[in-house]
């Protein structure tokens, strides 16, 4: 294995590392604009200049393969006159307008300006090339070309990445800009990591667009649960609000983050939140409503015995809270009518990370299944359409496959549990809000298996509870209750499922 | 009206006419002491902004005249009677209540016998220009002002608050301290003018000491003046003797009054001002006196004299009485202003290392010269 | 002038230490103020706060009521890029951003709330701001108002601007 020496530290990688690998494995940070570990190889930025022994220039580390024996240096008086000099071109033609750039605190630019720039500039502010700012590029992206410093990384992505072939560098030399293809428009699945992988101001995301400015925004390492892919994320939020999410690397689930991932987290501030129960669609405060709900329980089983409830899982819900739904049924209902079966297709869709499985707990639910049993999804219909069945207890998203039945049998009444109204597309009886998964932590299963936690990171609004909470409240009303009053408790009844 | 005969003819005309003529005095003297009282609220704050280069209360107006603040002590008196009267749950409400009337009374009731002139003749009736004519005058005043120390203490104690009880345990010993010297150092006064009485006291003022300086109490008695003055701003509690408010500490026992009951002590506070003014200038500063002024005009030293109708004359002294007062009045206002707040172990130690024995001490001398020069 | 003043720390001697004649010294003193002030009032230091204010010298005019500046087109300089509510020590800035669609400066306060009950008057806001869009140089001094409402300076409020040339200082005001 080639060995190479940078900054006197010495190391061996595989033949075929580049310089910059190595410095990164050495923890020597090399600055570099163009340079995506992600992505391809393009050299067009030059800031990752270092010295090589014996080469008569200073060499790219990104594009640069070690050799044996190889002695690199980046902290000589020539890269570092080579760095300030590749800024100041960078940033001849920049507009310098960080007030109203989105990127500022984030940028590149800014942050190697002050480590290794800090020039004057030569060019007065009224001479700079003037390009189109704030150009709309697709459902998601703003592009503004002054601020570009042409590093491709956008376009290698929608390359190499999407396959999707919309961007493009047109015009030549100092007249080159990035442009949509003709014909195109910037609109795959995955545009709004473009915004994140341009280290300027050139892409910003339209959705966060001057809502906040990114040094106010604290961080917490989450997961999504937009999809079965159960992708890694890092919750960006301020004073109990979300504003962005973006995507966590993480080897076994994702590099990227598609844009619907990303808008999961417009159900928290969506008009259509639920923060108060329904009760026949008249507004209720939570805790009453779920005195009516329990009610309606015990009248269902007082009238027509046990039987007639049904409560089923859903494999949209964490095993937490699939748990409780569980529970309620064996415990508090009594009742052997209980589906955890919900069959889904799963793999990912388009080669790169949406599933086609849009629920991020279904594998979560057969592990349930395995301890609980239940009905499986025919025997389920079968005792729908057998008419025996009064009153469905169920989170809003797993009812879906059932809508259309429950509106051609209008004498079963339904406690519908939800986060939107949206949600909600017939008639319940009773509906009750719960904490959605950036409120409250839950487990998931994604479909390889692999068991990850969200982490809260903002408050749900007044009264409104975990679901395990809400069933566990709901069960106390009906006299049997299934004892999930805190945290602790949950844990201990969820460790046989979190192995 | 026949079965009442009896009881009228008891009452016969001199004593209806000195029961008129009483109810006049008191009328006219206590109107005169209260309205000065009122007056004094706003002498001290205005006097205390002058003295530290303020500009004092300006604001209250009546249709935009300030008349230099004047309408302070009206805007504070509708304030006080506007505010929440409150007594805390767990006071004893008789107590509470009682407090404020046991501080004021006995404050008013010493105004008794202080003579605010000599005598008027009216169609051959002579009126004493005192309200009470007491031979024991000085001893009423000493005992009846050592009465204001329940109100002090039942104010304290029938609160029950902390700093109200400490305020009052800190006011009964300070009182009760200075009480004794109070009464110590008018004895060495009574023992040169040999009377108890304050109009003989004020009488025997108007002589010449020598033929030329009038012999007023300050010059016989000069340190006796100095102990007086002190014992009596600390029976005031005023500072620098105010440990027993001691606004920065503990409030006081008056903490937990409001309204007008919180009224009554500060208006009780302004009155023993003037009470401890007029006593002052009764006792050593010569009373109603001016010098040289007899029954009927001035006749000085020299020879010299000017008749004056004796009317004339007694609302000279009167008015002589009146700015005496109130020159005390702004002495011990300014002394108020001018000296810091004593410790409360630096008050008990002045009463009783200090002027205690001071005043013991003057008692010995006096005696030793009245012996000497045979007067006694 | 700051001076340091030697402090006489000697023992008292034994007419300090009676306390009667330095009462009496005092007591001059304090009927010496009286006098002087009570024949000559206008002389007093003091003056009527509200009706009648001190002229502010030098740096005491830029730490007085905030202004926003506006452009030569009548649009607030100000583009919302919270930087002095970054450096807002008591948090008293709020800012709320907006996109202009037309002009080429897009981003502007829709919003821009400056509590004054929390401000501190420090001028960080004004060293902060990149677009010198922010100035404390109305010469109001804030304080005593009635009403909790009349503290809180909103946009509108704070773009009644006093005359002045528009100036183009700050980078994205070249685009204006």
């Amino acid at each position: 294995m080639p060995k190479i020496t940078i900054d006197g530290k010495t190391i061996d990688l595989p033949a075929g590392a580049t310089i910059l690998q190595a410095a990164q494995a050495l923890g020597i940070y090399i600055p570099r604009y163009c340079y995506h570990p992600a992505l391809s190889v393009s050299g067009t930025c030059r800031m990752c200049a270092v010295e090589v022994d014996k080469a008569p220039k200073l060499q790219i580390a990104c594009a640069t393969e070690i050799a044996d024996g190889m002695i690199a240096r980046t902290d000589t008086a020539a890269v570092k006159k080579a760095r300030k000099d590749v800024l100041e071109f960078l940033l001849a033609n920049h507009p310098v307008d960080c007030p109203i750039c989105d990127q500022a605190g984030e940028c590149s630019l800014q942050d190697y300006y002050m480590d290794y720039g800090l020039h004057k500039s030569r060019v007065a502010p009224e001479d700079k090339i003037q390009r189109s700012k704030h150009r709309a590029a697709g459902r998601y992206l703003v592009l503004d070309n002054e601020r570009c410093i042409l590093c491709t990384r956008c376009v290698r992505f929608c390359d190499e990445v999407t396959k999707t072939n919309e961007l493009t560098v047109s015009g030549r030399s100092d007249a080159s800009f990035i442009d949509i293809r003709e014909g195109k428009s910037l609109d795959n699945d995955y545009s709004l990591n473009i915004a994140e992988l341009c280290p300027v101001g050139a892409f910003t995301s339209r959705d966060f667009r001057f809502k906040q400015r990114v040094w106010f925004l604290k961080r917490i390492k989450s997961v999504c649960t937009g999809c079965a892919a159960g992708c890694n994320i890092e919750v960006h939020y301020n004073e109990n609000t979300v504003y962005r999410l973006m995507p966590s690397p993480n080897p076994e689930t994702n590099t990227w983050l598609c844009d619907r991932g990303r808008m999961t987290y417009k159900a928290l501030q969506a008009g259509d939140r639920l923060r108060k129960a329904f009760v026949k669609k008249g507004s209720m405060e939570i805790e009453p409503a779920i005195r009516h709900a329990a009610h309606l329980l015990d009248e269902a089983a007082r009238k027509t015995g046990p039987e007639s409830v049904v409560v089923l899982g859903s494999p949209y819900l964490s095993i937490e809270d699939n748990l409780a739904l569980a529970e309620l049924a064996a415990t508090s209902l009594k009742t052997s009518n209980l589906c955890l079966d919900f069959p889904r297709e799963q793999g990912v869709k388009d080669g790169i990370l949406i599933n086609k499985d849009d629920a991020p707990d279904a594998n979560g639910l057969k592990l349930l299944k395995a301890r609980y049993a239940g009905l499986d999804q025919g025997a389920l219909i079968e005792l729908i359409n057998s008419g025996r069945i009064k009153l469905i207890v169920a989170e809003a998203r797993a009812l879906s496959s059932l809508k259309e039945k429950l509106r051609e049998l209008s004498n079963i009444e339904t406690v519908i549990l939800a986060v939107t109204k949206s949600d909600l597309d017939f008639e319940s009886a009773c509906v009750l809000p719960y904490a959605a998964n950036f409120e409250t932590e839950g487990h998931f299963v994604n479909y390889k298996g692999l068991l990850q936690k969200t982490t809260p990171s903002v408050a749900a609004p007044d009264g409104v509870k975990p679901l395990w909470t809400v069933l566990s409240k709901l069960s106390s009303c009906t006299g049997a209750p299934i004892r999930l009053e805190d945290a602790a408790e949950l844990r201990e009844r969820i460790s046989e499922f979190i192995k | 009206m026949e079965r009442l005969k009896p009881f009228i003819a008891l009452l016969d005309l001199d004593l209806l006419l000195f029961m008129a003529v009483s109810a006049v005095k008191v009328g006219f003297f206590l109107g005169a002491v209260m309205g000065f009282t009122a007056f004094l609220t706003w002498v001290e704050r205005k006097l205390s902004s002058l003295m530290q280069d303020r500009v004092g209360p300006n604001r209250a107006s009546i249709f935009g005249f300030t008349l230099l603040g004047l309408f302070h002590p009206i805007a504070d008196g509708i304030k006080l009677m506007m505010k929440e009267d409150f007594v805390p749950a767990r006071a004893s409400k008789v107590l509470f209540t009682l407090a404020p009337v046991i501080t004021l009374v006995p404050v008013l009731a010493a105004f008794a016998v202080i003579p605010f002139g000599n005598y008027i003749e009216i169609l051959g009736y002579r009126v004493d220009l005192v309200i009470a004519r007491l031979p024991l005058g000085l001893l009423y005043v000493l005992a009846v002002s050592g009465f204001a120390i329940y109100g002090t203490f039942l104010a304290g104690w029938a609160s029950k608050s902390n700093f109200a009880l400490l305020g009052a345990l800190r006011g009964a010993a300070q009182m009760i301290s200075y009480e004794v010297t109070l009464g110590l150092t008018l004895v060495g006064l009574m023992m040169v003018y040999g009377t108890a009485d304050l109009q003989q006291i004020v009488l025997a003022q108007g002589r010449l000491l020598f033929g030329v300086i009038p012999a007023w109490g300050v010059i016989y008695q000069f340190p006796a003046f100095l102990l007086f003055l002190t014992a009596a701003m600390a029976e005031n509690k005023r500072t620098p003797f105010d440990v027993v408010e001691g606004e920065s500490e503990i409030i006081g026992y008056f903490m937990e009054y409001s309204s007008m009951r919180f009224a009554i002590f500060m208006f009780a506070e302004f009155i023993e001002i003037i009470l401890v003014a007029m006593l002052a200038v009764t006792l050593f500063l010569g009373g109603w006196q001016i010098p040289y002024l007899g029954e009927a005009g001035f006749l000085f030293p020299c020879g010299r004299s000017i008749a004056i109708h004796p009317y004339a004359v007694v609302l000279a002294q009167m008015a002589a009485f009146a700015g005496k007062t109130a020159f005390m009045c702004w002495a011990l206002m300014t002394l108020r202003w001018t000296v810091p707040r004593f410790r409360f172990d630096q008050v008990m130690k002045l009463a009783w290392q200090g002027i205690l024995p001071l005043s013991l001490l003057n008692i010995l001398v006096t005696g030793l010269v009245l012996l000497l020069a045979g007067k006694l | 002038m700051i001076e340091i003043k030697k402090v006489n720390n000697r023992p008292l001697n034994l007419l300090e230490r009676i306390y009667v004649w330095e009462i009496f010294k005092g007591f001059l003193v304090t009927a010496r103020h009286f006098f002087v002030n009570l024949f000559c009032p206008g002389k007093i230091i003091t003056i009527q706060y509200p009706e009648i204010t001190r002229p502010l010298e030098h740096a005491a005019k830029r730490r007085t009521r905030h202004r926003l500046k506006m452009r030569a087109n009548g649009t607030p300089k100000c583009v919302a890029c919270f930087l002095c509510a970054t450096a807002c020590p008591a948090f008293c800035i709020h800012i709320e951003a907006g996109e202009f669609t037309s002009s080429q400066v897009e981003k502007y306060p829709a919003v821009f709330d400056v509590d004054l009950s929390r401000c501190v008057m420090c001028g960080m806001c004004v060293e902060a701001c990149p677009e010198d869009a922010i100035a404390m140089d109305t010469e109001v001094i804030p304080g005593g108002v009635l009403k909790r409402e009349d503290m809180y300076l909103t946009r509108n409020k704070l773009l009644q601007n006093m005359p002045g040339d528009p100036s183009i200082k700050g980078a994205a005001n070249r685009l204006a």
